[in-house]
């Protein structure tokens, strides 16, 4: 799933694949963003890690509200999508906003969702596109 | 005490989470200082905490049980912090420090838990250590239990403390 407000906010598939996999190395990120990136990748997978120091280089780019935001945010979605994992749950609406069956959705986004832009999610808009235009 | 310290605790029962606050001293924290290091964003405080003991302490399964699920997540997640708080509630209810210990060992093997507490303590004890065993098999094994409602409300309980435990291990000054 993709949110409605940020995509209209200007968000687009490369800059979430961007997000996921090439933060670090990526120039489309300012300093702050790749630290949150950092934090969330952290929190999920070497919690451990987050020491005093990197606290410290978070409050350089956050406030103390900020921080609190952001790893509560995380935390709340790390616990949350193992869970869903496990029900085996896809979403009930195409990229394109159109009502599918469960099987139909995970033809769509995969056993491993992810990537929008990968060629079956790519196929699946522009059948929706070729469906909208012939009706 | 934290690397985001808890704001004053007046200030928090100014910021009107007095109800929260008194809520979160049943878990044996009379300071509530996660609700308090939340409050730093004073709409996730009520939010979060809302949902975790709407979780934790209403619903249809027994809370010594979701207790003891709570504290194994924990134990799980690293977090000296929620791993160390005890219910009130549960204790009062009977839960014992020796069910608790028997419930972070070999629970499966013990006679003491019911199958149907096997099935949820074996449910969180999956979720963060083998997710991919947690399949339709394994839940048709706990409708033989429990019903969806049931497992949703433990679902929810296991997503929530275990996400906020993870957060509250890393501010942790140890880690």
């Amino acid at each position: 799933m993709r949110s409605a407000s940020a995509k209209q906010a200007g968000l687009t598939e490369e800059r979430i694949d961007d997000g996921i996999d090439h933060w670090r190395s990526s120039d489309a990120f300012t300093p702050a963003e790749k630290v949150a990136l950092e934090y969330s990748e952290l929190m999920q997978f070497e919690p451990a890690r987050i020491d005093e120091a990197f606290y410290a280089r978070l409050g350089s780019h956050y406030s103390e509200e900020e921080v609190v935001e952001l790893g509560a945010f995380i935390g709340f979605n790390v616990g949350y999508h193992t869970f869903f994992r496990t029900l085996d749950f896809y979403p009930m609406f195409s990229p394109e906003g159109v009502l599918v069956s469960q099987e139909e959705s995970r033809r769509i986004y995969g056993d491993t969702p992810g990537s929008h832009l990968r060629a079956e999610v790519q196929e699946a808009l522009a059948a929706a596109h070729a469906h909208e235009s012939a009706s | 005490m934290t690397l985001v310290d808890p704001i004053e605790y007046e200030e928090a029962e100014l910021q009107g989470l007095g109800s929260r606050l008194e809520s979160f001293a049943v878990l044996g924290d009379q300071s509530a200082a996660f609700v308090r290091i939340l409050a730093r964003a004073p709409k996730y405080a009520e939010a979060l905490w809302d949902a975790m003991a709407e979780a934790l302490f209403e619903g249809g399964v027994d809370h010594s049980l979701k207790e003891m699920v709570r504290i194994q997540l924990a134990t799980k997640a690293e977090d000296p912090y929620f791993s160390s708080l005890r219910s009130r509630r549960a204790i009062e209810a009977g839960l014992t420090e020796e069910r608790i210990q028997a419930a972070l060992g070999d629970f499966g093997n013990d006679p003491q838990f019911t199958a149907a507490e096997k099935w949820a303590l074996d449910y969180a004890y999956r979720m963060y250590r083998t997710p991919e065993s947690v399949n339709w098999a394994f839940y048709e094994e706990g409708k033989q239990h429990w019903t969806e409602a049931q497992i949703m409300e433990l679902g929810g309980l296991v997503a929530i403390h275990y996400g906020m435990q993870v957060f509250m291990r890393t501010l942790s000054p140890t880690t």
